[in-house]
């Protein structure tokens, strides 16, 4: 995934390295706490439900100080502009779709979710696309729920066509 | 009678008109459920079971066998198009494959998938009806140490897809590792970073975190690239089909990739996910093309398919041979043989011969069904491509909730789906490798619950780790595979031997 | 060939005939399972017996069937037609897990079918009967290893009344936890513990083999056709059943519950059901009514206590 990241040239302290960091050391940190809490049940090992977590957590902490010492040095791939508009489109599809998903049915949910992807992508019709997802969803709701027996949560357009 | 006759007997059965066509339906069937991302052979074969009921015995067998197979098979088909993996054991093809989808050369990708899961698939078929007695002497060998020790000879090779960096590499090793953490501690039944919430008791599922951060966080990746983003994808460069140099390439892979592949799915607690894993770092090591890996390198394709579908059959030599259904999978058929009156055991080559060897037909059968039904359609799949990236991208999201929602259709496990995606789109931003992240959920549980279970075996004492044998040997192998390269590159000299060394990080 | 498939299914689809009750059936476990091959054969037993027309399995994973549970009590509320399949083994991660939702919040209907716990060791073992394997126990608890199912589960919870019952700290079993009954069963035939246990039928086919000693079975009664003692003519007072129950949904009207309750009878004394019974081989223990919720709150009473012994539930 990495594969065409190039290396900043410039040697200057990246903030977003230092959060990626500072999330590290968070991380480690709830691990041990989590860990602590852990009581040694009875066990013939002496590696119990607590001394793994612990050493993972030490190699996050670790990790974090690499991390940080990285992002000193500048030495994180240089990023390319991230367009926000796109991202929240899908993301707020992939939140409708969870959100509607027990009460609207699959396919209303899902529809929506492919609608709101295809406007991310440039295709802002929604009047065109949201149907057309809908349908898609219904036909693949037929498929998978209908004939292959995969339980997929039923609403309004689903029971009528069961009807 | 002997082996021989009652494998011709078999499929003498299996090859009447009326066999053929159910195993094809079987294939068809297998391969629509178990290319959903998320839902994997074991639910394919769970839902389609009742639907051998209806037919005769033989046909039955015969369908279940094509399931069975299909299931293993779909992931990859979607692993190398949508860069989704269909199931744990298609993620390495991914790597490489969606790479080599993205520069026009799917159909060679798609067709080495193809051949090399038959090639595999039949070689370790006939493994099965001849050598699983051995096999499974071997498989019974192992327990939590060697097991144990397996794991870190893993953990080694997944240095090999670290990327270009060892610190984000380890990174998101360990980002897998602590969701691995998730969900109560098996040996003790306590409950670890889960706080109280019961969705999170059963772990991080790993389709859902594969799905989610291949899938959904490429998408969001692309997505934010807006305009300026790559031109649409060339579907086809060159030839759609295999050229001669992609056949050389390949068949050495595809041979390897069945001997790793098929004792590790013999073994109880082996899982196919391992092989592939294997499969893809011996390709990376013993590769003439070492700056393809990472760009799609056909050997990293071929390798773990093939190995990938000798771990299927291998999964039937421990449930033949002994009874015992070492994968979900396996359970299910279990339940499904005994719909035949079957019941697999230790004496079920003595007492059953004609439905063990009726099987390993429908098997072999079923097997050649899979490459009718997949060659001729790559020409087909490739043109999945063109699709325009809006609709394109919006399938693939469709698709991957829809496995998701299949699976278990809770509110819980699609919000995990799109925390996960955030983290692999931010992930793909900072160039952070996804796939260790992955391993290291798979993986990490395995190892440490095979450590735990061998030092509470011995009583705490940790030299039974190297004392036996079979442990001290792969522990070898490990350490000489870290500590090799790092000479060689030390000492810096001739040409191959550098080669081996770049391949290192 | 598209067209023969299309026609086959629909075909099928359309041949059954309506009936009043759809069910759907909630396996708090993966495919695979013994809860979910339960759900499924009562899946196809309801449809071929008439019971209901139109019934669908859904899988709810995780955490020894609590998020099943939990999910089945507050989403089915007054739903007389979801059933969820569960059993002993949710006593006890009910407990070890602290679930917030307990067998309490739903409407248990019946007990169905239940196994025997079976008490093996490898055929190679120098450990000849149940006496034998309890004076190594009390010799040194730690050198006797146990491999059974997850920690917590019914093979835990028999070591630990294994140890009990003579006389050793059920707290010092070196108890080896496995993933599903194939790994366990792998570790047993190797020789990788001391003995195993697990249900009579995960070993049957070992034991007829030769391959694994059955030293005992949990059973009340000598059970027929298994040549083994029962733990109480071995001198250790244990009784165990690992049942497996159906459930209905919470707030049910009293006709709700009747009709819910007569249709599982009818599954339980259908000849389609008892054929499943004896192709899977488990036992016929259909117990309903105020009878099993009395048996119910025992098991759950007793689980409690060993759990604690054992030191899983403080």
């Amino acid at each position: 995934m990495s594969g065409n990241a190039i290396p900043s040239t410039r040697a200057k302290a990246d903030k977003a390295a230092f959060g990626i960091a500072l999330f590290l050391a968070a991380l480690s940190a709830l691990i041990f706490w989590d860990a602590s809490r852990l009581q040694a049940v009875a066990s013939y090992s002496r590696v119990g439900p607590a001394t793994i977590p612990t050493v993972i957590a030490a190699c996050l902490l670790g990790l974090a100080v690499w991390t940080a010492v990285a992002a000193r040095a500048g030495d994180f791939p240089r990023r390319e502009r991230q367009e926000i508009g796109p991202v929240a489109w899908v993301v707020g599809g992939l939140v409708l779709q969870m959100l509607c998903l027990k009460t609207l049915g699959f396919s209303i949910a899902t529809g929506l979710l492919f609608a709101m992807t295809a406007a991310a992508f440039g295709k802002r019709k929604l009047h065109v696309t949201i149907p057309l997802g809908i349908l898609l969803c219904l036909a693949i709701w037929l498929l998978f729920a209908g004939l292959l027996q995969l339980s997929l949560p039923a609403g309004p357009l689903e029971h009528l066509l069961r009807r | 009678m002997s082996t021989f006759d009652f494998l011709l007997q078999g499929l003498l059965v299996a090859m009447q008109p009326m066999n053929l066509i159910y195993a094809l339906i079987g294939v068809t069937l297998g391969t629509a459920v178990g290319v959903l991302p998320g839902i994997g052979p074991a639910l394919t074969v769970a839902l389609l079971l009742p639907v051998t009921y209806r037919l005769d015995p033989g046909g039955s067998l015969i369908m279940f066998a094509g399931i069975y197979y299909g299931g293993m098979y779909g992931g990859s088909t979607t692993s190398i198009l949508l860069n989704t993996p269909g199931e744990s054991s298609s993620i390495v093809t991914a790597l490489e494959g969606n790479k080599m989808a993205r520069a026009g050369r799917g159909g060679p990708a798609l067709a080495t998938a193809a051949i090399g899961s038959f090639v595999a698939g039949l070689i370790a078929t006939i493994g099965l009806a001849f050598i699983a007695p051995a096999i499974v002497k071997l498989a019974l060998v192992f327990g939590p140490r060697e097991y144990f020790a397996l794991m870190v000879l893993a953990f080694v090779t997944v240095s090999s897809a670290f990327g270009d960096s060892t610190l984000r590499g380890l990174t998101s090793l360990f980002l897998g590792f602590a969701l691995a953490i998730i969900g109560i501690d098996q040996l003790t039944g306590q409950t670890r970073m889960s706080f109280g919430v019961p969705d999170l008791l059963d772990g991080v599922e790993v389709t859902t975190l594969a799905v989610a951060m291949f899938a959904i966080g490429e998408t969001l990746y692309i997505a934010a690239q807006g305009e300026q983003g790559p031109d649409k994808v060339e579907a086809v460069r060159g030839s759609v089909w295999m050229t001669g140099q992609d056949w050389a390439r390949s068949w050495k892979p595809w041979l390897r990739g069945t001997v790793i592949g098929f004792p590790i799915g013999a073994m109880p607690a082996g899982g196919a996910e391992i092989g592939t894993f294997l499969s893809y770092a011996t390709e990376k090591r013993l590769t003439k093309h070492p700056e393809e890996f990472g760009h799609g390198a056909i050997e990293g394709v071929a390798g773990p398919e093939a190995a990938n579908n000798a771990s299927a059959a291998g999964t039937l030599v421990p449930l033949l041979t002994l009874g015992l259904p070492t994968t979900a999978t396996a359970a299910i058929m279990l339940a499904g043989f005994q719909q035949y009156g079957l019941q697999p055991g230790p004496l079920l080559f003595a007492t059953n011969p004609q439905l063990v060897w009726g099987l390993i037909a429908s098997l072999l059968i079923a097997n050649f069904m899979l490459l009718v039904l997949n060659l001729p359609l790559v020409g087909l799949w490739v043109k999945l491509l063109t699709i325009p990236r809006p609709w394109l991208y919006a399938g693939i999201l469709t698709f991957a909730t829809l496995g998701t929602i299949g699976a278990n259709p809770s509110v819980f496990e699609l919000g995990m789906l799109l925390a996960f995606g955030l983290m692999g789109y931010l992930m793909r931003v900072f160039g952070y490798p996804i796939a260790p992240v992955v391993v290291g959920l798979i993986l990490g549980p395995l190892a440490e619950q095979q450590l735990r279970r061998a030092l509470a075996i011995s009583q705490g004492d940790p030299s039974v780790l190297f004392t036996s044998p079979i442990a001290a040997v792969l522990l070898a192998i490990a350490a000489l595979a870290l500590i090799v390269p790092a000479v060689l590159r030390a000492r810096g000299k001739g040409q191959v031997l550098s080669q081996l060394a770049a391949s290192e990080d | 060939m598209k067209h023969f498939l299309m026609t086959t299914f629909l075909s099928a689809a359309l041949a059954l005939p309506a009936f009043a009750a759809d069910y759907t059936i909630i396996a708090p476990a993966n495919p695979g399972g013994g809860w979910d091959q339960t759900a499924r054969s009562m899946q196809q037993v309801m449809q071929q017996a008439g019971i209901s027309g139109n019934v669908q399995v859904q899988n709810v994973p995780g955490a020894g069937g609590t998020i099943g549970l939990a999910q089945f009590s507050s989403q089915g509320q007054g739903n007389p037609n979801t059933l969820l399949v569960g059993g002993y083994v949710m006593v006890g991660a009910i407990l070890t897990n602290h679930s917030p939702v307990t067998l309490r919040d739903v409407e248990p209907i019946a007990r169905l079918t239940g196994e025997y716990e079976a008490i093996v060791v490898p055929a190679s073992s120098p450990i000849q009967t149940m006496a034998d394997l309890v004076a190594e126990l009390k010799k040194n608890p730690g050198a006797v290893s146990w491999g059974g199912g997850s920690a917590g589960g019914t093979d835990h919870i028999m070591a630990g009344l294994i140890a009990k019952a003579a006389g050793v700290d059920p707290k010092a079993i070196n108890y080896i936890a496995f993933s599903g009954g194939g790994e366990a069963l792998a570790a047993i035939l190797g020789a990788q513990v001391t003995a195993g246990i697990s249900g009579y039928g995960e070993f049957e086919s070992q034991i007829k083999s030769g391959t694994l000693r059955l030293l005992a079975v949990s059973s009340a009664e000598r059970l027929p056709g298994v040549d083994a003692p029962t733990l109480k003519e071995a001198g250790l007072d244990i009784a165990v059943q690992n049942w497996r129950m159906v459930a209905a949904a919470p707030g049910l009207s009293a006709e709700q519950k009747a009709a819910v309750s007569a249709d599982v009878e009818k599954l339980a004394k259908s000849p389609q059901w008892a054929e499943v019974l004896k192709t899977k081989g488990w036992q016929d223990t259909y117990l309903a009514g105020e009878a099993f919720k009395e048996q119910l709150d025992k098991d759950i009473a007793a689980t409690e206590t060993i759990l604690k012994d054992i030191g899983l539930v403080q």
